[in-house]
């Protein structure tokens, strides 16, 4: 034995990572939160950079008011010119680790778009490879920018149905938080939060203030406002067990959710 | 509600939620090979990198051979320093994005070893950064490439549902690549003749099965497997490979054999076949 290796250390040196007994040995306690004071925020791209000015305007505003108040990590969607590239890119015959790229790509455009609106207060734009510098930034800034689309390119897996990459903004954003340890995670959308159908498709569609993940998968909704990959990956989370779905067009919205008001639909695992 | 006022460009999917179950059904069509021609194979970290040389060189003489042939996208394991750190990180109360990150300089330092014993034949281990998008690049100037396995998860790395590990290690890297790029097959090289009824490093008396189904794997709950477990989901959901095949790299011939498109180990196929 080697008394420089914990036994767990030896135990995986020598055994098989396949082994779920040995996986659950791996456990440990909670890891630590690497960034508690952090809010991450995705802000949505067809839901909301689209709409250009009248709602990206004040939330920049918003976003200012709370530098200072609140450490914020700003990741952005894609939207409509991904929804364009997608189809495109179907019809062409691109496999979904192609589609990924072009996807990232536009959440790209769309973060550098809001890091110039915010740079005269020193508010930088990082890739995954900068995410060392993210803890500087936010230390001295408050507040920086990432593109929303988590970094898996050529490596996105497969959605079972369909070609759209499942793993997009929204889980490149909340894989952010849950890393980090972060102090919450708020999506920034243009409804007010889950509704039991697409509100802009279904005027009878009711909304819900607070679920569970179980809860949501019972109902076995058409169409869900987060992506389903961020539901997944919440149920075996370490920190990130709540979310927060907001309606980024009221102003104020994006205050209270960071003073930890309930201003959307949180969406929690039990 | 029902009207934005977004600046929207017209396509199938410009108002369409991507989350919706219809949309994503409608998205489904034939899928385009980028390199039909090449051949993916993992090279284990701990199975034949670890092993030093007396286990090495002779892998590397068959794939010298094999490289005349075929074009071969060579990803490397991490092996027992990965383990090694793993232990640390999750000592250090890391999260699993954070183990996913650090480690992916395990199996870039085999890729470097192999690409350095590779290199009289053409064949160097390439950059992460540059080598998904310059792939087809290389595989048309070279006989081949060699990249570290991990996929490029990072921080990003999905926390997995028992434990800390990283889930989607240098296996799931080298079958993503192969599935993305429409590659001929995969081919797993490992210190096993493939998936037997037991670990049979623990069991002598294990025998190999020839092959299996996702869903026979799945049903028969294996406490241990000679390959990444998210490997199943993965192949379940796979459009363009329809299997792998684990072979014993200490019996350096069946590698040869394996891209000759015979079967000398354990063939895992998709049930959607």
């Amino acid at each position: 034995m080697d008394d420089l290796l914990t036994d767990l250390g030896q135990a995986l040196v020598e055994g098989s990572l396949s082994d779920q007994d040995l996986l659950a040995r791996t456990g440990g306690p909670l890891p630590v939160q690497i960034l508690p004071e952090a809010n991450v925020i995705k802000v949505g791209g067809q839901s909301f950079i689209d709409r250009g000015r009248v709602a990206v305007f004040p939330l920049i505003e918003e976003v200012v008011a709370n530098l200072g108040r609140h450490k914020m990590i700003l990741g952005t969607g894609a939207g409509t010119r991904a929804r364009h590239a997608y189809s495109v890119g179907l019809d062409l015959g691109m496999p979904t680790g192609v589609l990924s790229v072009l996807g990232t790509f536009v959440s790209m455009q769309n973060a550098r778009m809001l890091n110039y609106l915010l740079a005269k207060h020193g508010i930088p734009f990082i890739e995954p490879a900068q995410f060392a510098q993210l803890p500087l930034y936010l230390a001295e800034r408050g507040a920086v920018i990432f593109f929303g689309m988590p970094p898996y390119v050529y490596w996105q897996q497969n959605p079972a149905v369909g070609r759209i990459p499942p793993h997009r903004t929204d889980t490149g954003s909340y894989l952010v938080s849950e890393v980090l340890g972060a102090r919450s995670m708020i999506f920034v959308k243009d409804v007010d939060g889950l509704y039991t159908a697409d509100p802009k498709k279904d005027r009878n569609a009711r909304f819900i203030p607070r679920i569970t993940v179980s809860e949501l998968r019972a109902m076995d909704l058409q169409d869900v406002v987060v992506e389903r990959a961020v539901l997944d990956l919440m149920e075996n989370a370490q920190h990130r067990r709540s979310i927060q779905v907001i309606n980024g067009l009221v102003p104020g919205n994006l205050t209270r959710a960071l003073e930890g008001e309930s201003v959307g639909t949180i969406i929690t695992v039990d | 509600m029902t009207e934005t006022n977004a600046y929207h460009v017209r396509s199938l999917l410009m108002r369409e939620s991507l989350l919706d179950r219809q949309v994503e059904r409608s998205t489904e069509g034939a899928v385009f090979r980028m390199l039909p021609e090449a051949h993916v194979l993992k090279i284990g970290g701990r199975s034949i990198m670890d092993a030093g040389r007396s286990v090495v060189y002779p892998v590397v003489e068959v794939l010298a051979d094999c490289l005349k042939t075929w074009k071969l996208i060579l990803g490397t394991g991490g092996g027992v320093r990965t383990r090694h750190v793993f232990s640390i990180g999750i000592d250090l109360g890391l999260p699993t994005g954070v183990l996913a990150q650090v480690a992916a300089a395990d199996a870039l330092g085999n890729a470097h070893m192999l690409g350095t014993l590779l290199s009289p034949y053409g064949v160097v281990a390439i950059p992460p950064e540059i080598f998904g998008h310059l792939l087809p690049l290389f595989i048309h100037s070279a006989p081949g490439v060699v990249f570290s396995g991990v996929p490029p998860y990072s921080l990003w790395e999905h926390p997995p549902g028992v434990g800390r590990i990283p889930p989607h290690r240098t296996d799931a890297g080298a079958f993503l690549l192969a599935e993305c790029f429409g590659c001929r097959s995969l081919t797993l090289v490992k210190d096993v003749d493939g998936l037997h009824t037991a670990d049979p490093k623990l069991d002598p008396s294990a025998e190999l099965i020839p092959e299996i189904s996702v869903a026979e794997i799945r049903r028969r709950a294996f406490p241990t497997l000679p390959f990444e477990p998210v490997l199943l989901d993965l192949l379940e959901n796979a459009r363009l490979l329809d299997r792998f095949q684990i072979v014993n790299g200490h019996e350096p011939g069946r590698i040869r054999e394996a891209l000759e498109g015979r079967h000398v180990g354990t063939i895992v196929h998709a049930d959607r076949r």
